[in-house]
Order: C-alpha cells, then sequence, then structure tokens
C-alpha cells in the first residue's frame, strides 16, 4: 500500500465519521458543540487565507461574520428574501468591505496591520452599536435582531433540529477547505506565501505582492460572511456584541495559531483541540468560574507559541507520517 | 543606441538623497560591474531600476524605451531581474519551488522545464537538493539558488547585488565562474560587489561609485591597474 493510498483512505475514513456522527450522538448538546466547533474551525480556514498564506495577522474578521448575519437576516425579515441569497449578498458586501479596509492597511507591516484591523473591527461594531436604523434597514442597535423560529424549511435555512445544520457547516467546512488546499497549491498560493516571507525579493521577481494579498482578503472576508448568515441561522439571535465581536476575532486567531496558521489543517486542529475545552467548560465551571476557557486558551498559546511556534500540525504531522512509514515498513517486510 | 541607459538620476530615501545626477549604460552581451564602498549607492541604484525605489528626476531606458517609476512587476516583464543582496529566498519552500515561482511572468512560464534544466546545469549542487527546503540549503547553495530564481525569469540584463557576501574564498570563485557562464551564455549582467578584485577581473566594463557619484569608469582591465583603486579598494 502506498502512502497516498493510506492518506485517501484515512480522509475518506473521517468524511465517513463525520457525516455518519448525528446518526450516533442523539444528544442536541453534544451536536451543538460539533456545529459549533465545524463552524470556527471554518471561519478559522478562511482567516488562514489572509492570516497565514499571506503571513499577516488580521485581527478583525468578525466584521465579515457580522456583516454576513447582519445582511441576510435583515433582507429576510424585512423583505422576505431567503437566508440564502442573503448569505451571498452578504458575502459581496463582505467582500467589497475586506477590500476596503485591506487598500490602506495591507501594506503596514506586523504589528501595525494587526492593530490596524482591530481598529476598523472594533469602529464598526460601535458604529453598529449606535445605529437603530440606515434608511429604511432596521438594524436595531446594540439589541440585535430576533429571528422568529416559525417558517422552518430548507428555503427559509431553518430548521426544527440541529441535524440539518450539522450537514450544512459541514458540507460548508469542506469545500472551503478544499479551496484553500487548491489555492495553497496554485500561483496565488505561492505569491502569498513568498510576499509573506520575503515580499521585496517576490516584488523583484515580477510578483504583484499587493495585489495577491488584496485577492486573499477578498476571497476570505467573502467565505467569512457566509458563515456569518450561517450563525444567525443557528442561533436565531444576534447582536452587536456576538457577531462583532473582539473575542470572536481573538479567537479566530488563538485556534489558528496553536493549530499552524498557513497550513490547511492547522484551523482543524486548532477546532478540534479548543472548542470542546471552551463549551465544556462552560458547561461545567460556567456557574462559578466564567472565563476559565479563555484562561486556559492563554496558556495552550503560550506553551505552543515557546515549543511549537508553527503551531500544533508540525508535531501531529510529523508523528502521523512516523506512523504511516512504520506501518509500509511492517508490510515490505 | 544602448540597451540600458540611465541618465542623470537623482534618487532620495525621504530627505536623504543617495545617488546624485548619475547617468551609466550597459550595452547588449557585456558583464558590467559597479563597485564601491558601503554607502556608495550600488544597491539604491539596482533598486532603482527594478522599480522598487523611484527617481526624483532623470531618466532610465531599456531598449529605448522608459522605464523608469514603473511598477516592479512591468519591469520584470521587460526582461530586467534583480537578485536582491542577501539572497532572500522563500525559506520554507523547497529549492525547486524557489526557482519555479522565479519563472512566473508572462516571458518564462512555458519554458519552465527548460530553464530548470539549464539552472541545474549551471548549478548541479542545486538538482542534488531540489527537493529541501531553502533554508537547510548552506550560504552558497542559497546564492546559487538566488541567482537561479534570477535566471529562471528568463532575464534580458541579469543584475545581482552582491553575490558573494558571507561566502568562503572557494565559493566566491564557484560563484564568479558562473556569472562569467551565464554572461558567456548571452545574458547581459549588471554586477553589484564590493569584492573589487574578482569583479572587476570578470567584468568587460565597469563603474566606481563614491557618495552616489561614478567617479570613474573604464573596462575591468584598466581599472584594475588603476593606482586610485589599487590604493582605495585593493589595499596594495
Amino acid at each position: 500500500m502506498t502512502k497516498e493510498k493510506i492518506n485517501k483512505t484515512a480522509l475518506i475514513l473521517f468524511l465517513f465519521i463525520a457525516f455518519t456522527i448525528p446518526l450516533f450522538v442523539r444528544s442536541a448538546t453534544y451536536l451543538h458543540i460539533l456545529i459549533l466547533l465545524y463552524f470556527y474551525a471554518y471561519l478559522t480556514t478562511s482567516w488562514n487565507l489572509v492570516g497565514g498564506f499571506a503571513g499577516v495577522l488580521p485581527l478583525g474578521h468578525s466584521v465579515f461574520v457580522g456583516i454576513g448575519a447582519y445582511t441576510s437576516t435583515i433582507l429576510s425579515l424585512q423583505y422576505g428574501i431567503s437566508p440564502w441569497i442573503g448569505m451571498i449578498a452578504g458575502a459581496f458586501i463582505a467582500l467589497i468591505l475586506g477590500v476596503i479596509i485591506a487598500l490602506p492597511t495591507l501594506k503596514m507591516r506586523g504589528a501595525y496591520f494587526a492593530l490596524a484591523t482591530i481598529a476598523f473591527g472594533e469602529g464598526i461594531r460601535v458604529m453598529v452599536e449606535n445605529i437603530n436604523n440606515i434608511g429604511p434597514l432596521n438594524i436595531n442597535g446594540p439589541r440585535g435582531i430576533q429571528i422568529p423560529p416559525t417558517n422552518t424549511g430548507f428555503f427559509n435555512f431553518m430548521f426544527a433540529g440541529k441535524e440539518p445544520y450539522y450537514y450544512i457547516i459541514l458540507i460548508m467546512l469542506i469545500l472551503v477547505l478544499t479551496l484553500t488546499f487548491l489555492i495553497s497549491r496554485s500561483k496565488l498560493g505561492y505569491y502569498l506565501n513568498a510576499g509573506g516571507e520575503e515580499p521585496e525579493a517576490a516584488m523583484a521577481l515580477g510578483i504583484n505582492v499587493a495585489k495577491a494579498r488584496l485577492t486573499a482578503m477578498a476571497i476570505s472576508s467573502f467565505l467569512t460572511a457566509l458563515a456569518g448568515t450561517f450563525y444567525a441561522q443557528f442561533t436565531l439571535y444576534i447582536h452587536p456584541k456576538s457577531v462583532f465581536s473582539l473575542d470572536l476575532s481573538f479567537e479566530i486567531a488563538f485556534i489558528a495559531l496553536i493549530g499552524g496558521r498557513g497550513s490547511v489543517a492547522g484551523p482543524i486542529i486548532g477546532a478540534l483541540l479548543l472548542r470542546p475545552v471552551s463549551d465544556l467548560s462552560r458547561i461545567y465551571f460556567g456557574s462559578h468560574l466564567p472565563g476559565l476557557h479563555l484562561i486556559i486558551f492563554g496558556a495552550v498559546l503560550i506553551l505552543v507559541m515557546l515549543y511549537q511556534p508553527r503551531g500544533l500540525q508540525e508535531p501531529l504531522s510529523r508523528i502521523y507520517n512516523r506512523i504511516i512509514e512504520k506501518k509500509i515498513l511492517k508490510t515490505d517486510k | 543606441m544602448s540597451f540600458l541607459k540611465i541618465d542623470k538620476i537623482n534618487v532620495y530615501y525621504g530627505d536623504i538623497q543617495v545617488i546624485f545626477n548619475l547617468s551609466l549604460t550597459v550595452e547588449k552581451g557585456e558583464v558590467v560591474s559597479i563597485v564601491g564602498g558601503n554607502g556608495a549607492g550600488k544597491s539604491t541604484l539596482l533598486r532603482t531600476i527594478s522599480g522598487l525605489l523611484f527617481p526624483t528626476s532623470g531618466q532610465i531606458s531599456f531598449e529605448n524605451q522608459k522605464i523608469n517609476s514603473k511598477q516592479p512587476e512591468k519591469i520584470v516583464d521587460y526582461g530586467i531581474i534583480h537578485v536582491p543582496e542577501g539572497r532572500k529566498l522563500f525559506s520554507l519552500m523547497t529549492v525547486k519551488e524557489n526557482l519555479i515561482i522565479g519563472a512566473y511572468n508572462k516571458r518564462a512560464e512555458t519554458k519552465i522545464a527548460e530553464t530548470i534544466d539549464n539552472v541545474y546545469q549551471l548549478f548541479p549542487r542545486l538538482k542534488e537538493r531540489e527537493n529541501q527546503l531553502a533554508m537547510t540549503l548552506s550560504g552558497g547553495e542559497q546564492q546559487m539558488a538566488a541567482i537561479g530564481r534570477g535566471i529562471m525569469a528568463h532575464p534580458k540584463i541579469l543584475m545581482l547585488d552582491e553575490p558573494s557576501l558571507g561566502l568562503a574564498p572557494i565559493l566566491m570563485k564557484d560563484i564568479f565562474a558562473a556569472i562569467r557562464k551565464i554572461a558567456d551564455l548571452g545574458t547581459t549582467v549588471l554586477l553589484v560587489e564590493q569584492d573589487v578584485k574578482n569583479s572587476l577581473s570578470l567584468s568587460d566594463r565597469a563603474y566606481v561609485l563614491e557618495h552616489g557619484q561614478v567617479v570613474m569608469e573604464g573596462s575591468g582591465k584598466e581599472l584594475l591597474k588603476n593606482p586610485h583603486i589599487k590604493e582605495a579598494y585593493l589595499g596594495m
């Protein structure tokens, strides 16, 4: 058996497990945890296009989640447009906003870019919190918007059980992973990688680094906003503190940094590790130790940055490769 | 008409002027060296030609087209390739990926496989290391990879910034020999060096830069015999 075959088998096995989980896990709580896990893995994978491949650290991605959530929700509640269509509309608005944010900021280096994206993110959150109406659109300020759970059905992107949500976010995650995998192997991927590490050398070779980053930012904000709509339809209540918050932006970056930015598997590994910590600590310690998960995140991040600066994907893929090679050796003998 | 012609350019970093009214020419097929001490403006000159910096006045033309104040990717399209100082390889990519990324422009892209063979012929060591990460190469190998990456772009003129930087004398010889070979195969080379002796002996012509100005020019051999050069750069 070749290594590629083993990889393929493992992948199919993973997919099979992911698709059959709802048949065994009947508890709504655990399904909910898994859905959020996929949701965060999706967000981090979208973030990874800019934060990982392009080598800069955006810390304002919740803006795009918020734009996606608010656009589809307002369109469906006030105009009766299906959230599926609102999802695409929100994604395009996020794309335009992403480009607007990127144009002045992507030339900045290191911490300055991170700070500038925080400023944009927080600025927009404060605006949303303080605006009740934009023209005919009812944003409802800090109170947020509740989606009445009346019309369930696929067209309305609203379901009584958790299973449909599970499959929707799972498929979204698989698609976004495939996309980032393809991008990482494409010319754009190489441009981003080269421009992230040695911008001047890349430019001297004729690579338009700024354009590559702008493209990545556009794709990333588009994809992130799609998940915003999912979140709105899943929780049926959005408010600025939930979808526009800095915490959300930070959690995405946490997952990426711990899992391994710039690799396709990193966001998955990060989410698999951190999301259960976050949810279980909220379930078991939420009453007397709220915020415990953030302390754990911080400690884990410090340890990972000290001992595995490229994230946990590196040692894990090394172990995986070693196990496979040993297995191949065994079958050869 | 000259191949590459630089006419009275002035270049500033912010308020500080680095290049003063500098003119020089490079003819097709030549190896031209620019020598001079630290801070003479050698690297600045190359960065200006490749569009990473813009001159405030003066003109740069290549094959009779004005190219100053064009974006770097445009300049690469004209066939001017700059191999920056300090190698600047993409350390987490393999040697082969580093080479391939050098060929991502319209002229070079269709000929990747062929050019890569040429590079491997010039630097057989790179062939042995093709699947290694660039960060694991030795200094000399990294310099080979950086020059190879420049060749991948099918340059009409290859500009090398201090290819001997930080190399052992024996490796320096290999690199200089390779540069001569590149020129003999038909690529014009503009070489910036601090190693005056080696670069002058392999060049057809050379310019001496001091404080952002050309203070001397001539054939490589002529300059090697010049008393000022001997005293200031060769320590004789």
